[in-house]
């Protein structure tokens, strides 16, 4: 392998680390506090990659601006789950499981009878450059998602130590019954994790939805790498995900360069069987940051 | 008294006379609401008899099984357009002329994702509920899937790529969409744009990277051995996954062997969107070849500038090419499409026309031409699909959208169920910022000279008919 083609890859592979653990951890924080998957997940990725094609690609809004609408439309999904879907089946793993399973059919009707079926959304890159840093290029779009990335995982790690609120959602995380035994109101923390699961899979929908083809069932491609990460980095822990997405983004980008992108899809889930095998909790199968 | 008679007799007489002149003017009035343009369409058909009564028959079903969402559905959902123009053109007329009658036609679609067991699903639903005789299909996996439900019923599967033909399989029929032999002529093309080996002093290198499909890795076996015989080194033949969302990695890795030419061979036409923005932003800098642009998406992401440079060679011609005349054939269906699709048309689709919508038309209006002529022999009855091959495969040449074509296909594929019509190639035009006809190709004699080192790459890589299960 080349030097070349060694810095390149790194920088490819940092770009998809950055944007799997952008993914996942806001499925980690809601699986963490609810004990429960949301499988709808990678739909509020897909609602906040629709909703910039909805107001940046049709509407003419500024890109930041309909990205900000992304963050708050993947919130308010996250808010309206939680009342709708996992307050009433608490405790009930199964049946949530399968209420998301079902939620993800309902939001993909819908958004396939919005705004059509069939042919991806084409969204302009409001960015068409490259960043190039040592003979690599990686493009702007990629790059920007690293930032957004490190800030949003560290201001929530920062905040489930540092604030009230985020101590209560580690609380709530560790033992619900002591929890509430505390004050600590069991909704109104819930609530919240989805809400905040919600922005930042609007978030990163936002940011990449001039990445990656936009459909109806681009939240079905999302999930399944999403859960692979949170799984193998520890449910609920946010520096699992952070390092899992780290493990996955150079091993999937090492292998698809070097051999060939199915061989990477098959070392990937080896690697997460034999990392389940060791350590079935996760990396770092803890329930706090 | 006599006069009374002639005065009872004459309301009756006159109303005959107003029956007898009304209905021939009715046939003549439903012939003059044709446009010129959908004369111009009907033209392709050898005996239509525009404006004369025949009976009616009845309802012919055809069917339309392709990925209608997903991925894959670039190459099936616009087709629906091209095949609803001329169906509903034929239909004008009061129905496709066959043996005496007149037939209307009737399109049902089902979306099989590009999954073959949703496309068996799609094909059973089709056959044994709508009784549909021909089924318009993009082909690779849900040919597989469906071919021996479909040759049970004697049903034509049009896909749009040769290599799904066999002789195992009769009424799999191909080659509208000159796939595999554009994908081959890329090769042709590059090296003509390309600096020779001499000037280089060193051998021209292709790679080429598409998704892990049935049909890509046939297609990609024919281009392969097309280039080996243009003298290119092969330096990269991979596939990626169908999943795969992240195209940095791959192109990376292309670009690592240095190709002169890079090709996207089969992909779908999101992913060679994606592939086309990895290009641009990781420098590459040679020449681009590939099955299908779609230059409306791909310029979302990359600028027009950069395909020029690349030459960006593919098929799938547009109708509106200045090329074809704005007195052709191929500019009626321009104009007819922009009436019922375009901006602000009855049924705009919200995106301009691009070359899958007459893509899946291009066998439908041969196996119209095909009923007729078979139809002579069987005065008062819808042919077999075993007649409507047997008649096309008896005529030297017939009108295709692409050109004259005629039936072909026993040497490449083991059985003569192609349409062989001339190969239109496309480079990127700046002005245009589109695709512009470049050259209009005749494939056989081509083939001929090339047929041992091609037929050698596709057999050393099991993907010789008579290889494939």
């Amino acid at each position: 392998m080349s030097s070349q083609l060694f810095i390149q890859t790194v920088a490819n592979a940092i770009a998809a680390s950055g944007m799997l653990a952008l993914i996942a951890v806001g499925l980690t924080l809601a699986f963490g506090v609810m004990q429960m998957a949301n499988l709808a997940h990678g739909h509020f990725f897909m609602a906040g990659a629709y909703t910039v094609y909805a107001l940046y690609a049709l509407a003419g809004w500024p890109f930041w601006w309909a990205v900000a609408a992304a963050v708050a439309v993947g919130a308010l999904l996250g808010l309206i789950v939680e009342r709708g879907v996992f307050r009433p089946l608490q405790g009930d793993v199964v049946s949530g499981f399968i209420a998301t399973a079902g939620l993800m059919f309902v939001f993909e009707v819908l958004v396939g009878e919005i705004w059509g079926w069939g042919l991806s959304r084409p969204i302009p890159s409001p960015y068409m450059r490259a960043f190039r840093f040592m003979g690599a290029a990686v493009a702007f779009q990629r790059v920007l998602v690293i930032p957004f990335a490190v800030v949003s995982i560290g201001g929530l790690m920062v905040f489930m130590r540092r604030f009230r609120l985020g101590r209560a959602l580690r609380a709530v995380a560790q033992d619900p019954e002591a929890a509430a035994l505390q004050g600590i109101n069991i909704n109104r923390m819930t609530a919240l994790a989805l809400a905040i699961a919600g922005a930042y899979a609007g978030l990163a929908g936002g940011l990449m939805s001039t990445i990656y083809a936009v459909t109806p069932s681009l939240g079905g491609h999302i999930i399944l790498p999403a859960l692979i990460v949170v799984v193998v980095g520890g449910m609920g822990s946010i520096e699992g995900v952070t390092l899992a997405a780290l493990i996955f983004g150079f091993v999937m980008t090492f292998v698809t360069t070097l051999v060939d992108g199915v061989t990477a899809v098959m070392v990937s889930v080896t690697v997460m069987a034999l990392v389940l095998a060791i350590r079935p909790q996760g990396l770092m199968g803890r329930v706090v940051a | 008294m006599k006069r009374k008679r002639l005065q009872v007799l004459g309301v009756p007489i006159f109303l005959i006379a107003v029956l007898l002149i009304a209905f021939p003017a009715k046939a003549i009035s439903g012939a003059a609401a044709l446009t010129q343009d959908e004369r111009v369409l009907l033209s392709h058909l050898p005996d239509q008899q525009i404006g004369k009564e025949y009976p009616q028959g009845e309802t012919i079903n055809v069917g339309f099984l392709a990925a209608l969402s997903g991925p894959d559905a670039g190459w099936g959902l616009p087709g629906l357009t091209g095949n609803q123009i001329w169906i509903d053109t034929v239909n004008k007329t009061g129905g496709l002329l066959v043996g005496g009658k007149r037939y209307p036609l009737k399109m049902y679609t089902f979306d099989d994702e590009a999954n073959a067991s949703k496309a068996l699903q799609g094909a059973r639903q089709l056959v044994l509920e709508h009784d549909v005789k021909f089924i318009s299909a993009i082909g690779g996996d849900p040919a597989n899937a469906t071919a021996p439900f479909l040759t049970k019923h004697k049903v034509i599967y049009a896909s749009l790529v040769p290599t799904d033909m066999n002789p195992k399989r009769p009424y799999v029929v191909a080659g509208g969409d000159v796939t595999p032999q554009c994908n081959m002529f890329n090769a042709l093309m590059a090296k003509m744009v390309l600096p020779s080996e001499k000037e280089l002093g060193r051998p021209l290198k292709y790679a080429l990277t598409t998704q892990d499909d049935i049909m890509s890795r046939q297609v990609g076996a024919w281009e392969i051995g097309a280039a080996i015989a243009m003298g290119f080194d092969i330096v990269y033949e991979k596939f990626f996954s169908v999943d795969t969302t992240d195209f940095a990695p791959i192109v990376t890795a292309m670009m690592a062997t240095k190709p002169d030419v890079i090709s996207l061979c089969e992909a779908w036409p999101e992913y060679q969107t994606l592939l086309w923005e990895q290009l641009y932003l990781q420098g590459y800098k040679g020449v681009v070849v590939q099955n299908y642009a779609d230059w409306e998406t791909n310029l979302t992401k990359i600028p027009p500038e950069y395909p020029a440079a690349r030459h960006a060679i593919d098929s799938f011609p547009l109708m509106d090419d200045p090329w074809w005349g704005a007195y052709s054939w191929q500019a009626s269906f321009t104009r007819l499409w922009n009436a019922r699709y375009g901006p602000g048309a009855p049924e705009d689709v919200h995106r301009r026309m691009t070359g899958i919508d007459w893509d899946h038309v291009v066998w439908l209006i041969p196996w119209c031409i095909g009923a007729q002529v078979a139809g002579k022999d069987t005065p008062g009855k819808w042919p077999s699909n075993d007649a409507i091959l047997a008649a096309l495969r008896k005529m030297p040449s017939f009108p295709t959208i692409l050109g004259p074509g005629h039936m072909s296909g026993k040497e490449m594929f083991g059985i003569q169920n192609m349409i062989e019509q001339p190969v239109p190639m496309n480079m990127f035009d700046l002005k245009a910022k589109d695709k512009r006809i470049v050259a209009h190709l005749n494939f056989e004699p081509w083939f001929k000279a090339i047929k041992p080192v091609v037929m050698k790459a596709v057999k050393d890589r099991g993907q010789y008919y008579t290889q494939r299960k």
